[in-house]
């Protein structure tokens, strides 16, 4: 029998109103659940007039509240540990992780059962197996395996998929790049900026990663995995293939992949997640090919139901057939593209350090940078990028500095970029989420609002 | 036997929506299971549990028996 390309070719195949009847389904299920077991949740849908029963179609969901980051905190803050959001006895539970900080006074705290743990592995094996990871795969996982959740259901995956797995936590940058070598790993699993961290230690050894064993990388964690300027160096520095995945602790896992086809994008995995995209003011839905923010409505955790959760990631959702794998599952062109509030004004321009990235990427002399922003003699916005260009033959560093501000000036409506070169090795390196924008304004926007310092 | 969807199951599929079945009410009845029968049985239902949601048949959750 011929092998699938798909983890379950009956959902990823399935045609969209079929697909339609599913999610509608499990919907009633999911309200039916959280009135029962959630007094929190069934608080919030009694107020709002929602029932289990009165779900008849994908059009009622829009009649659920959408829940917010700080409502959770606050639950989280009101009921502690875990506020009042879960859905059956804590003595059912196996794993504990915490979301990584990105956002937010406080980490949010989760909790998973033995099923729900299984079902985080599955979300990631339609990545995995999507991508063309197979069983014979070494799969080397870059990451540090602690309370962050990160990579922990995709090595689980790997070893569900029955690939050999080598947890590569607690290590140096230099015994991992050793360890990929020696044990001759053909799927690579890190953040972005980790996988090109790797590639400049490879370079510093002296080994050609190019001609190693490794033919897939599987990235997360960043958006940098599908800006084409970064993954097109990724996959230069690897003479391997590069795909995006992206997930969020709030589900456990992964909620988007990108298939072996590499379209541009990353498929929604569609019969375990309903994926709304809205205007991030007004809450309206945005139709395809518009840029808004995800909502995630998630089936597969049932510890901790999770119904029209406002994530802040912008996205542009296109329709399946924008890839030619065969799914029919929805894509978001180009990932994650940002977040709602990554967005920074300067000087009446709209700046996100994504667009940034992009354009710094496309110097691949360029190994490391940073964004600053800054109040210039206590009254003006200023934004500089600082870049690390290490020496090499035939590279004009002063060049690429003077390119690189007008490229960025040019991108941002003439708004004046200070570029400067710093010293190799001054700016931070990251393993997990990298954190370039540093903001030390004191002045904020165009109307003079004071930054609170106290 | 069918799905959720209304779709007839394969024999192989049949058997293993069966199994899953099975060791659930195991786990729900069987009061003299030895540990290592009863907390290898559940990592089996948890990844059972899997299929059959897979193949459409709305199984719930399983906290009630510590899945």
């Amino acid at each position: 029998m011929k092998e699938s390309p798909y983890w379950n070719p009956r959902h990823e195949t399935m045609p969209r109103d079929q697909i339609e009847a599913l999610q509608v389904r499990k919907l009633k299920n999911l309200v039916a659940w959280a009135e029962a077991k959630v007094p929190w949740q069934a608080a919030r849908l009694k107020a709002a007039g929602v029932t289990a029963d009165s779900i008849k179609s994908l059009k009622d969901l829009r009649r659920i509240p959408m829940m917010t980051r700080d409502e959770w905190m606050q639950a989280q803050l009101d009921k502690p540990p875990f506020g009042p959001l879960l859905a059956a006895p804590e003595d059912v539970t196996v794993r504990y992780h915490l979301t990584s900080g990105t956002t937010g006074r406080i980490p949010l705290q989760v909790l998973d059962s033995m099923k729900d743990w299984e079902w985080i592995a599955e979300m990631w094996c339609y990545g995995f197996w999507g991508f063309g990871v197979r069983p014979a795969d070494i799969v080397f996982f870059a990451f540090s395996y602690g309370t962050f959740v990160g990579f922990w259901g995709a090595h689980y995956a790997s070893e569900k998929i029955g690939c050999l797995v080598l947890p590569g936590g607690n290590m140096t940058t230099e015994a991992r790049v050793k360890q990929i070598l020696s044990m001759k790993a053909t799927v690579v699993c890190s953040t972005p900026t980790y996988a090109l961290r790797m590639a400049q230690e490879a370079k510093t050894m002296g080994v050609d990663l190019a001609g190693s064993s490794v033919k897939r990388l599987i990235l997360s964690g960043e958006p940098a995995g599908s800006i084409p300027a970064t993954k097109r160096l990724i996959e230069e520095e690897w003479g391997a293939k590069a795909a995006d995945t992206a997930g969020m602790t709030e589900v456990g896992t992964i909620m988007i992949f990108e298939c072996e086809k590499q379209p541009g994008g990353t498929h929604i995995i569609e019969d375990h997640y309903i994926e709304e995209v809205v205007d991030p003011e007004t809450g309206e839905p945005v139709g395809y090919g518009e840029l808004g923010e995800r909502l995630i409505t998630s089936f597969g955790r049932g510890f901790i139901p999770v119904l029209r959760y406002r994530t802040r990631d912008l996205v542009i959702r296109v329709p399946a057939s924008g890839c030619t794998c065969g799914r029919t599952f929805d894509l978001y062109e180009g990932g994650i593209r940002g977040r709602v509030d990554d967005m920074k004004l300067v000087r009446g321009t709209n700046v996100y350090p994504r667009a940034v990235e992009a354009i710094v990427r496309e110097y691949k002399e360029i190994d490391e940078f940073r964004i600053h922003l800054y109040t210039a003699d206590g009254r003006q916005d200023e934004i500089e990028v600082l870049v690390e260009i290490p020496e090499r033959d035939g590279v004009n560093a002063d060049r690429i500095v003077g390119e690189l501000a007008k490229s960025l000036s040019q991108a941002h409506e003439g708004l004046r970029f200070g570029c400067k070169q710093v010293e190799k090795g001054s700016l931070p390196r990251f393993e997990l989420k990298a954190k370039r924008l540093q903001d030390d304004r004191i002045v904020i926007g165009t109307a003079g609002e004071r930054r609170v310092t106290a | 036997m069918k799905n959720a969807m209304g779709v007839e199951l394969g024999e192989s599929e049949r058997t293993l929506v069966e199994s899953y079945l099975g060791l659930v009410r195991v786990l729900k009845d069987g009061k003299d299971l030895a540990p290592f029968e009863r907390r290898n049985a559940m990592k089996a239902v948890a990844a059972l549990w899997q299929v059959v949601n897979g193949l459409d048949f709305d199984p719930g959750n399983l906290y009630e028996i510590g899945v």
